[in-house]
């Protein structure tokens, strides 16, 4: 087995979107202190890091944003890059507390044929999710997180064997070993600085000094001990949470972390090889019942930025009742890309899967039924010998059809009656069920030279408009 | 002022200064130099009338019809047939009344290949358009809107301009006397022999007028 760790250093103050425009940070109540947890990059600049209290951080800042950590938040946020990373890695298990995640990645290096490519991808992959990352690559889940870490500098980051592993860790910082502050503080007042320090002292004398736990931990470290995880289990439908701290009205507002949310959406599709027809997304407010959308693509679709501008154009169009205070991203049915979920419209111009986008984006801001088909009936009535047609399929006429109009109107009573041309056609049909018909229809022109399509209603003598020869 | 180095030739030989300047991108040559690329009306006299000898590909087409029934949709129908043959589809937008399918499809056109966009207004209506003819996959746009502003027509004319459609604006007659920058402006109104088609602008051609007889071949 190796496992690539990410580690995402900054993941509680990442996680905010859209992120805060000046010097943030979040802050945990850890004993009676408040003590900074992580920072953005305002702050970092002007020298605001973790670790430090509160107080400390807004003397060196007195603008500084301090916010209250929020465990939850970390968590889902955590356990969607999981789901994201499945598309890497069959694999993978994560720590909440710790903001890593881990991946098998010795089977997924023979796809994308070594490190270099397989580390850019998921770097890449991050960034246009926006969370800064830490890689690293070693045989036992706990060295690879040590090689994530983002104060190893100058080292390298991979380690491929467990031969290669101990000389690789030796030389290594005490402060970087996943430990409780005590035991750091017990280790460094032993005078041990190095892990291969700590690694050269007995297992028996560290068990009775610090307790069977860094034994343990260091058993784990080196692989002399197994290392048993519970692994993320990739689900078959979508759930996407996401809470607003303070709600938000603004449609840039909701727009910033819906991006970060297909992205994450994309990564689960591509694990599964499959795309979607059809998403729902639902925002949530404090009193007025939830705004509920739903997306529909013609073609399967599994790309975020088309999702995304699909989504775009019905958000630009949406009155929110109030501002939204969650954010809900849910798909349940699933199809390999390329299969069509339902016949429609555009199949005939396969050869051009732009024109489908174009439907979609029609249909996105329009609505689904202001894009439409025209196919026939086989009724002799003419107001219902036309339909309106979501499939494809080409409708044939009978043959010798009689001629008829462009425009087809909802009859129209007539007072005034125009020249009559030529000889009735007489249109009789419909006694089996209620909207019985016996019709007169005539060509006639009005004095402005227009052609009206009328008809007599033989029954009532009443004169309608029903057409135009346009 | 920038300066254009042009290159070197003979000034007092014409022939070769015009063969300079006509590879010159950047002169305006005449309407009788500019080539038009249009599709054939299906109507010769028509034809005969216009730029490029057809409807230009590419451009705005104007129809202002007088009044409603008088063939002012049969006109463009033989050129839209002839896009369905070759599988482009074609769009309706915004149509006054309903597109009656049995007419349509008598008068040649598959209805697999037609697309009718209903708009709840002007504006949605226009933006459609655009949005099809910067696809570029549509064969023709038939898009009704009695806009009067001029940004919006600009800005159809160069959706027009992006790709190889043709687009034929239905407006009312009344917008006639307004300024517009459609390549192609043809006012509708019938006649004793039949439908009256006035060119009151064409880009590269000349204005004019025809009478055409069987526009509406169904209508007796």
């Amino acid at each position: 087995m190796l496992w690539l760790c990410l580690h995402f250093p900054h993941l509680p103050i990442e996680l905010r979107q859209p992120p805060d425009p000046g010097a943030a940070a979040i802050a945990a109540r850890i004993g009676p202190r408040s003590i900074l947890i992580a920072c953005n990059a305002q702050a970092r600049a002007q020298h605001v890091a973790t670790g430090i209290d509160s107080i400390s951080a807004v003397a060196r800042i007195p603008e500084l944003k301090l916010i209250e950590r929020e465990p939850a938040a970390e968590k889902r946020a955590l356990r969607a890059l999981a789901v994201w990373s499945e598309q890497f890695s069959s694999e993978v298990c994560l720590d909440t507390q710790r903001w890593m995640l881990w991946l098998e990645a010795g089977a997924s290096l023979h796809y994308f044929g070594g490190f270099e490519a397989f580390i850019a991808a998921l770097q890449q992959g991050l960034a246009t999710l926006g969370y800064t990352v830490g890689i690293g690559i070693a045989p036992t889940l706990e060295a690879a997180a040590i090689l994530a870490h983002p104060q190893l500098q100058g080292h390298s980051r991979i380690v491929r064997t467990r031969k290669a592993l101990l000389p690789a860790l030796a030389p290594l910082p005490l402060q970087l070993l996943a430990l409780a502050p005590e035991a750091h503080a017990g280790l460094r007042d032993s005078g041990l600085g190095t892990i291969g320090a700590v690694l050269a002292v007995p297992s028996a004398a560290l068990a009775r000094r610090f307790g069977p736990d860094l034994t343990r931990y260091l058993q784990r470290l080196t692989g002399a001990a197994a290392d048993p995880r519970i692994f993320h289990k990739p689900a078959r439908s979508y759930r996407r949470r996401l809470e607003f701290v303070a709600p938000v009205a603004s449609l840039e507002g909701l727009l910033f972390p819906l991006r970060r949310l297909f992205f994450e959406f994309q990564g689960f599709l591509r694990a599964r090889d499959s795309a979607v027809q059809s998403l729902r997304l639902q925002l949530l407010h404090r009193d007025a019942p939830p705004t509920m959308l739903e997306l529909r693509t013609t073609d399967p679709e599994r790309r975020a930025l088309r999702l995304f501008s699909l989504l775009r154009e019905k958000l630009e169009r949406l009155v929110l009742p109030e501002p939204a205070c969650e954010i809900r991203l849910e798909a349940d049915q699933f199809i390999a890309p390329g299969d069509t979920q339902l016949s429609v419209l555009e199949d005939r111009t396969q050869r051009d899967a732009n024109w489908s986008a174009l439907l979609d984006k029609l249909r996105a801001r329009l609505g689904d039924h202001a894009v439409r088909g025209l196919g026939l009936n086989a009724d002799h009535r003419p107001e219902r010998a036309w339909c309106i047609q979501t499939q494809s399929g080409e409708a044939q006429l009978p043959d010798a059809f009689p001629d008829r109009p462009l425009w087809i109107l909802e009859p129209r009573p007539l007072r005034q009656l125009p020249k009559l041309m030529g000889h009735p056609e007489r249109i009789e049909t419909g006694w089996w069920d209620a909207a019985e018909a016996r019709r007169d229809y005539y060509i006639a022109e009005t004095d402005e030279g227009a052609r009206w399509w009328l008809y007599r209603d033989a029954i009532t003598h009443e004169w309608f408009l029903q057409g135009l020869w346009a | 002022m920038p300066s254009y180095p042009l290159p070197l030739c003979n000034p007092t030989d014409a022939t070769a200064l015009l063969a300079v300047l006509q590879g010159e991108a950047r002169i305006w040559r005449g309407r009788d130099l500019a080539p038009v690329t249009a599709r054939p009306t299906g109507f010769a006299a028509l034809d005969h009338c216009l730029p490029g000898h057809g409807w230009p590909v590419g451009a705005l087409t104007e129809l202002l019809a007088v009044r409603e029934g008088i063939g002012e949709l049969s006109l463009p129908l033989p050129a839209l047939r002839a896009l369905c043959a070759q599988e482009y589809p074609i769009a309706f937008i915004a149509p006054p009344h309903i597109p009656y399918a049995p007419a349509l499809r008598k008068a040649g056109i598959p209805l697999s290949r037609l697309l009718w966009i209903d708009t709840a207004s002007d504006n949605d209506a226009r933006w459609a358009a655009e949005q099809i003819l910067r696809e570029g996959g549509a064969g023709a746009i038939l898009l009704w809107s009695d806009t009067q502003e001029g940004r919006a027509l600009r800005r159809l004319q160069l959706a027009a301009e992006t790709g190889r459609a043709l687009a034929f604006l239905y407006r009312s007659a009344a917008r006639r006397a307004h300024s517009s920058t459609a390549a192609l402006r043809l006012v509708l109104e019938s006649c004793a022999e039949g439908l009256a088609i006035e060119v009151i602008k064409a880009r590269g051609g000349r204005t004019g007028r025809v009478v055409l007889e069987a526009v509406r071949a169904a209508a007796g």
